[in-house]
């Protein structure tokens, strides 16, 4: 084994001991999604991921970026309804476009994406038996093909992801699993009015203030989306969550 | 029998179109179009709170009625826990989960019900149950469909709790221009829940009348829901001066 090998290999171990950490009882599934990103990130020779899950509605919708760019290009790929997230989804398989310039398949996804500066990218679908419930997306800034081990590091972190959305509460019954996916939805929803109400009343950005949600809810042991509800309902004051610096405007 | 881009017409032409009995085609656009034999849709203000608003037959009402005042059943979970309650064998479910109400339920024709919370993030406005006389899950066609329903009976109930006269209630959806249709996917669009949460802020309301003041703001002025969104989140426009 090479040196770089083991390091890999402890980094990888290192990981997966995280995430199943995460998988204990009441965890919350967006914030799991969320950490499975930047693991890939440290993980993998890429730059950004994101995670695109099946609204059960016939469409695909964001449920977790590692960064305000991935997200962009996620947005972007959802809004332009091409790009190899959504063939990986519709296909069932992985998708590797190690460099997209002079890549002729989806002309708008590339044009957008080499704008937003990533020149690489490579999804994973999730899956579960014979369904297909989202695919996991890979940015690298310069051009480059994921290894036949690398692919299997990003499924593997693919299939967590997969597990983390079925075992967010013990498995009552059959059919949980669209029950789950809606539950991981609803609550990237809140998470959204919440960082609405933190921007607002903090004069933030909105990735600061998911930045800003995601530590207090860490800070105080409680799960993101319990956080999210209390702030968009307004039965946690956003100045809580903002902390001293951010007094909200001044009175 | 799923027919699922019909259904979705016709959900879109109900959300357009609202008006006070916009929860009776629903129920029955869902019974049409899906394999069910029964459909309610009721407001919901907390778990013991309800207020039903149409019932497909007496059977449905039942069920409906027996959860309620039992304080246990598919609809309180769906309402309490947003999330869908899907049993497709209501038998499996007789001895364990709703004790009272399986064994009442078990009493009519029904042998499955979806139930599905009319909820947009923290914002829950209600249930949609949907009944069925032969036990079996709805197959993924289906279940976009209730979904969508789900969808559409959120636009359609949102501000109605305020008691309609707040920023939007169905008679605001009513008068609308009748050719500018707010398709029933915008409620997934991630702008316009952030734009319902600097709303929150700014007029200091619930999550819910702030969602009725962005699309009442939309139709008023001629724009997309989407649109209007933009321009909150960029921060071209405020709502805390707002008369709607």
């Amino acid at each position: 084994m090479s040196a770089e090998q083991g390091i890999r290999e402890r980094a990888l171990a290192e990981a997966f001991v995280t995430l199943a950490d995460t998988l204990v009882a009441d965890y919350d599934v967006i914030d799991v999604l969320h950490q499975l990103t930047i693991e890939c990130v440290e993980l993998l020779p890429v730059d950004a991921a994101g995670l695109l899950l099946s609204d059960q509605r016939g469409t695909l919708q964001m449920a977790a970026a590692s960064t305000e760019r991935a997200r962009v290009v996620e947005l972007f790929q959802l809004q332009s309804d091409e790009g190899p997230c959504l063939d990986c989804f519709r296909t069932s398989r992985p998708i590797a476009a190690p460099d997209l310039r002079g890549m002729t398949e989806w002309p708008r996804f590339i044009a957008h994406t080499l704008d937003t500066g990533f020149r690489s990218v490579h999804a994973v679908p999730m899956r579960l038996r014979t369904e297909t419930i989202g695919a996991l997306n890979l940015f690298g800034i310069q051009p480059r093909a994921l290894g036949p081990d690398e692919l299997r590091i990003a499924q593997a972190l693919a299939d967590v992801a997969t597990i983390g959305i079925l075992q967010e509460r013990a498995i009552r019954r059959r059919d949980v699993l669209a029950e789950q996916l809606q539950v991981a939805l609803n609550s990237r929803v809140i998470i959204e009015q919440a960082k609405g109400v933190l921007a607002e009343r903090g004069q933030l950005e909105m990735e600061r203030a998911f930045e800003v949600l995601r530590r207090y809810a860490r800070s105080t042991q409680q799960r993101l989306s319990d956080v999210a509800l209390g702030v968009a309902n307004r039965t946690i004051a956003a100045d809580v969550i903002l902390g001293p610096l951010h007094g909200g405007p001044s009175a | 029998m799923t027919e699922l881009p019909a259904l979705e017409q016709v959900l879109r032409e109900i959300v357009a179109e609202g008006g006070a009995d916009a929860p009776r085609r629903i129920c029955e656009a869902c019974v049409a179009a899906l394999s069910l034999d029964r459909a309610a849709l009721a407001l919901m203000t907390a778990a013991d709170q309800q207020e039903p608003l149409w019932a497909s037959d007496e059977v449905a009402r039942k069920l409906d009625d027996l959860q309620f005042s039992l304080g246990e059943g598919p609809c309180v979970e769906a309402f309490v826990d947003r999330r869908p309650v899907l049993v497709a064998d209501l038998i499996e479910h007789a001895h364990s989960r709703w004790p009272v109400f399986a064994a009442a339920a078990l009493r009519t024709p029904v042998r499955a019900l979806f139930v599905l919370p009319v909820q947009a993030g923290a914002i829950t406005v209600g249930v949609l149950d949907l009944y069925r006389d032969t036990p079996g899950m709805l197959d993924p066609d289906e279940l976009a469909g209730a979904l969508r329903a789900a969808d559409a009976a959120m636009w359609t109930l949102l501000g109605l709790r305020d008691g309609g006269t707040g920023y939007a209630g169905v008679d605001g959806v009513s008068r609308a221009d009748g050719n500018r249709r707010q398709p029933v996917s915008e409620l997934h669009r991630l702008e316009v829940y952030q734009a319902t949460g600097m709303i929150v802020e700014q007029m200091q309301v619930s999550p819910e009348v702030a969602l009725s003041a962005l699309r009442a703001h939309a139709f008023a002025q001629g724009q997309t829901i989407l649109q209007v969104a933009h321009e909150v989140v960029v921060r071209r426009l405020r709502f805390d001066e707002e008369k709607l």
